[in-house]
């Protein structure tokens, strides 16, 4: 009986890890669908403003953002909208000098950080929580 | 005895210096081919898409500056620091490169090709997507570089295991 629940337990705790990992991030790709979810998660917009062209943005979304304590901290803290240079304007008030460009920006609309460019996924998340 | 060889030093230091007028040029228009920029300070200076090929660029501090598809080809780099620098795109053809210092650089999309490296500390630095051809990288120092989809054509010398 112990050994049965205990196998239970043990698949539970495996599917759940595997769809955590599998989950991965989820980008948003329109702005105020991005405020709207972040408004009732309690959560800030990471906007990550970038193109397929460019290296260093292909680096972050392909290394960086498969770590998983980058996923962690950024599905905790945010909801991440993706915005492509060559389809999207930036929303009103905010300017980028190069990409890869992350926005955070809080409820009321306003930036409340920025990175410029990606790095290591340990120098990267390191960057995420200095920003808290 | 101490004075002398100080004042032999301090002389040979001056003779090596930059040219003023070069630097004026840099600061004022960006381009300056065939400069001579020698010790020169250049730390923090927005030098994008300017045209340095040819110069001697020998122990310029090139530290924090920006210099997105600057043409560095042929120049002499020699003892140069670009420390935490932004030189993405940055073309360096030709160039010598003798411990030269790229710690914690972003060098994206460079082109290294013909490039004369030496002794170079690329250590922390990113290096995605740069192309790396007829070099020899045996003595230079990667640790902690990012090498994603670096290009190392097959003529490469010493090409450096990723780390990550």
């Amino acid at each position: 009986m112990i050994y049965s629940m205990l196998n239970r337990c043990l698949v539970l705790l495996f599917v759940s890890t595997a769809i955590l990992f599998a989950s991965g991030l989820h980008f948003e790709h329109n702005f105020d669908k991005a405020m709207q979810k972040a408004q009732n998660q309690n959560k800030e917009v990471m906007m990550m403003y970038s193109a397929t062209w460019c290296p260093e943005c292909n680096y972050v979304k392909e290394v960086v953002f498969k770590d998983k304590r980058v996923i962690k901290y950024i599905n905790k803290h945010f909801v991440l909208l993706g915005l492509d240079i060559q389809k999207d304007k930036l929303p009103k008030g905010f300017n980028y000098m190069g990409i890869p460009t992350f926005f955070f920006i809080n409820k009321d609309k306003k930036q409340t950080g920025e990175i410029v460019g990606g790095d290591k996924a340990g120098k990267f998340l390191k960057e995420l929580k200095d920003l808290k | 005895m101490k004075n002398i060889i100080l004042s032999i030093l301090l002389i040979s230091n001056l003779l090596l210096a930059y040219n003023s007028d070069d630097l004026k040029q840099v600061k004022d228009e960006g381009d300056c081919p065939k400069c001579d920029l020698s010790y020169a300070d250049l730390s923090g200076l927005e030098l994008s898409f300017s045209d340095l090929s040819d110069a001697n660029l020998s122990h310029a501090n090139l530290n924090r500056a920006v210099a997105h598809k600057t043409d560095f080809s042929r120049a002499n780099l020699s003892f140069a620091t670009f420390v935490k620098s932004n030189i993405k795109g940055a073309k360096f053809r030709g160039a010598i490169l003798k411990n030269t210092d790229f710690y914690d650089a972003r060098i994206w999309k460079a082109d290294f090709t013909d490039a004369k490296i030496d002794r170079c500390d690329f250590n922390e630095s990113a290096l995605g997507s740069a192309v790396f051809e007829n070099n020899n990288l045996s003595n230079s120092t990667f640790h902690g570089a990012i090498l994603y989809k670096t290009v190392f054509k097959a003529d490469v010398k010493g090409v450096p295991k990723a780390e990550n």
